[in-house]
């Protein structure tokens, strides 16, 4: 087989067909920055410099998504908090500094932004500058449609929010409803603009995680939304999601698991779990549709030398080369963002060693 | 068991059940039948934590469910803590100045921290979260504290705390640092002077009870 670009090996994996090797998915983001000199926060306040960033180094080191644009704390800009862009020392991500809910009558005052052209609410203004930009080179234009529960959890003061799930769960509902309606909008804006076959909405978020909350908060909390998103998913003609359950949620596959046969969706999961969650469980769970990717743990692209970095690609290689319907080398989450490029290098190099199918 | 031994361990199975209400009128019986109220902190409000603490680490307990037993926690606190004997409150404990790393804003678990060094007995001066290393030394040496207490959950925060460490030693001042959270290890405590580490919050308080006492 001879070799392929980037957006040939891509294609055959969503196809279902064999790539000439494993492609890569660093899900590198903020890192970006470093390799065009820029500040990490222009990752998130500049859409066209988000743009360059990725567009440079996807081509530097040749792996193989194109950029995208996303963070936890997506949605308290959006309805009416403030955030603050990722520009001190230790930052990493856009964090909220006011929360727009902190007591039942904000919750109830609430108002879900609309989404129109010219008028996009927060950092939707910024990341669709990044989408026209992808979208004139005809890559996927990849915006965050996810999570209700992580979304909710920081659109209102986190901590009053955790207590409301035992303690006012019809406010908790009311809450998580309007903000799966911002996402409900953003959904319906994009296909409607860029077509549902030129998007990939991104779902996920960390605080739906098991270190957080129970499988049964989250049956009752987290996966009504999603099913309400994931139906409108569908319902637009969209064929693409990429899923994104942060850290440890193994007692919430089941309920990943059923989203899809609730709906009898025929298009496509790509699967990027926590490094908690074995590849293998993952290959169990999707492998017979999905695309699954890998779960290198990424603080050790951080901390661990180049050589270590490449055994941990290469075990996940080899767990997940063979799964069904394809396997993306990818880290468990966001790539460091203060990681050296040697250790990107090291996904590319152990891809490229143990990741060929020929 | 006494009758007193069994209303500690009924204040203690309220604080787990998060019966604010409960928690309350338990406490009001027990310095109504004469306990001490460190004891009933210690052997209710504490004891009770600890297990919550323990149900959390093995996953039969979440983060929503340890709210509420925290809540539960101080409805009882609030009613015993005027009856302490103010040698007795601060007997062990100390003045800790916490929280979280510079640029990292996951601030549940130092949360959790608070409340069980708060239980403990502990003066706690919380700095809240993404704070800088001059704050955190500015802090410890206005409040004249005597442990400094830092979270951190992510390895881009991690790297921070070491700052403050350096500070406190330029200045010169007295207090000991516990350190903690998902990427910290005792290594990593180790290797950038940090006194103690704790695992969990359970274990804060340990490591902070055995710094005071040395
Ligand atoms: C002083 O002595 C001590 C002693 C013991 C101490 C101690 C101090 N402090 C803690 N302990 C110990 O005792 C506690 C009780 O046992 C324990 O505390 P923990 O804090 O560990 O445990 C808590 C009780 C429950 N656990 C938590 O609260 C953290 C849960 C996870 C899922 C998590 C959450 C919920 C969130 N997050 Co984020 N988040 C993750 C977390 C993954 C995980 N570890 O599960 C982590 C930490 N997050 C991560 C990331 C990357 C991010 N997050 C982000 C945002 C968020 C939310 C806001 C959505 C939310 C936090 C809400 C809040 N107010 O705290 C962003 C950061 C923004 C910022 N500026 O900081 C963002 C950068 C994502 C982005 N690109 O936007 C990862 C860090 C990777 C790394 N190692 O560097 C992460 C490990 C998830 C992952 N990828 O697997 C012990 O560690």
């Amino acid at each position: 087989m001879g070799r392929m670009t980037s957006a040939e090996r891509m294609h055959a994996v969503m196809m279902g067909q064999k790539p000439d090797r494993v492609p890569v998915n660093p899900f590198a983001m903020g890192y970006c920055m470093q390799i065009v000199g820029l500040p990490l926060g222009d990752f998130y306040s500049d859409g066209k410099k988000s743009f360059y960033g990725q567009f440079m180094s996807m081509r530097l080191h040749g792996y193989d998504v194109s950029p995208m644009y996303g963070y936890a704390s997506c949605g308290p800009w959006e309805m009416g908090g403030e955030i603050a862009f990722p520009y001190g020392p230790g930052h990493s991500a856009p964090s909220v500094t006011r929360h727009a809910v902190n007591t039942i009558e904000d919750a109830e005052n609430l108002e879900v932004p609309e989404f129109r052209d010219g008028k996009l609410p927060g950092a939707y203004g910024i990341a669709d500058d990044l989408f026209q930009m992808c979208a004139k080179y005809k890559m996927p234009v990849t915006f965050q449609s996810g999570s209700t529960f992580t979304a909710s959890s920081v659109v209102a003061d986190t901590t009053l929010f955790l207590k409301w799930v035992l303690k006012e769960p019809k406010t908790l509902h009311m809450l998580l409803d309007k903000v799966s309606d911002m996402y409900c909008n953003a959904i319906e804006y994009f296909a409607d603009k860029y077509g549902p076959q030129a998007v990939m909405p991104f779902d996920g978020g960390p605080s739906e995680a098991n270190t957080i909350l129970s499988p049964k908060g989250f049956e009752e909390f987290a996966f009504p939304y999603m099913q309400k998103l994931h139906k409108k998913i569908a319902d637009e003609g969209i064929g693409v999601v990429l899923m994104h359950p942060c850290a440890d949620q193994n007692m919430n596959i089941p309920f990943y698991i059923k989203v899809r046969e609730q709906m009898n969706w025929r298009g496509k999961y790509i699967w990027l779990f926590g490094p908690e969650t074995p590849v293998q469980d993952q290959i169990d769970a999707f492998g017979a549709h999905d695309v699954i990717c890998g779960n290198v743990d990424p603080p050790s692209f951080q901390t661990k030398p180049y050589e270590e970095c490449v055994e941990l690609c290469q075990k996940n290689i080899e767990e997940g080369k063979d799964s069904p319907s394809g396997f993306i080398l990818a880290p468990g989450c966001e790539f460091p963002p203060g990681a050296s490029p040697d250790k990107l290098m090291a996904m590319m190099d152990a891809a490229e060693q143990f990741g060929r199918y020929e | 068991m006494t009758s007193k031994e069994e209303l500690l361990e009924k204040l203690s199975n309220a604080v787990i059940e998060g019966d604010e209400d409960k928690c309350a009128e338990l406490a009001e019986s027990a310095l109504e039948a004469g306990i001490d109220p460190y004891e009933a902190i210690m052997k209710g409000c504490n004891k009770g934590m600890e297990i919550v603490s323990h149900k959390y680490e093995c996953k039969e307990m979440f983060v929503p469910e340890i709210l509420l037993s925290a809540d539960a926690m101080y409805a009882a606190l609030d009613v015993l803590r005027p009856h302490l004997k103010v040698d007795e409150a601060g007997k062990k404990t100390g003045t800790v100045v916490i929280g979280v790393a510079e640029g990292d804003i996951h601030d549940i678990g130092k949360n959790l921290v608070l409340m069980m060094l708060d239980v403990a007995g502990y003066n706690i001066v919380d700095v809240g979260r993404d704070v800088s290393a001059d704050t955190f030394v500015e802090k410890a040496a206005e409040v004249d504290a005597d442990l400094v207490a830092m979270s951190a959950l992510m390895t881009t925060s991690m790297v921070r705390m070491e700052l403050v460490i350096n500070g406190l030693k330029k200045r010169n001042l007295k207090a000991k640092v516990i350190v903690g959270g998902a990427p910290i290890s005792q290594s990593y405590a180790d290797k950038i002077g940090a006194d103690g580490y704790g695992k969990d919050a359970v274990e804060a308080v340990r490591v902070a009870n055995k710094l005071m006492e040395a």
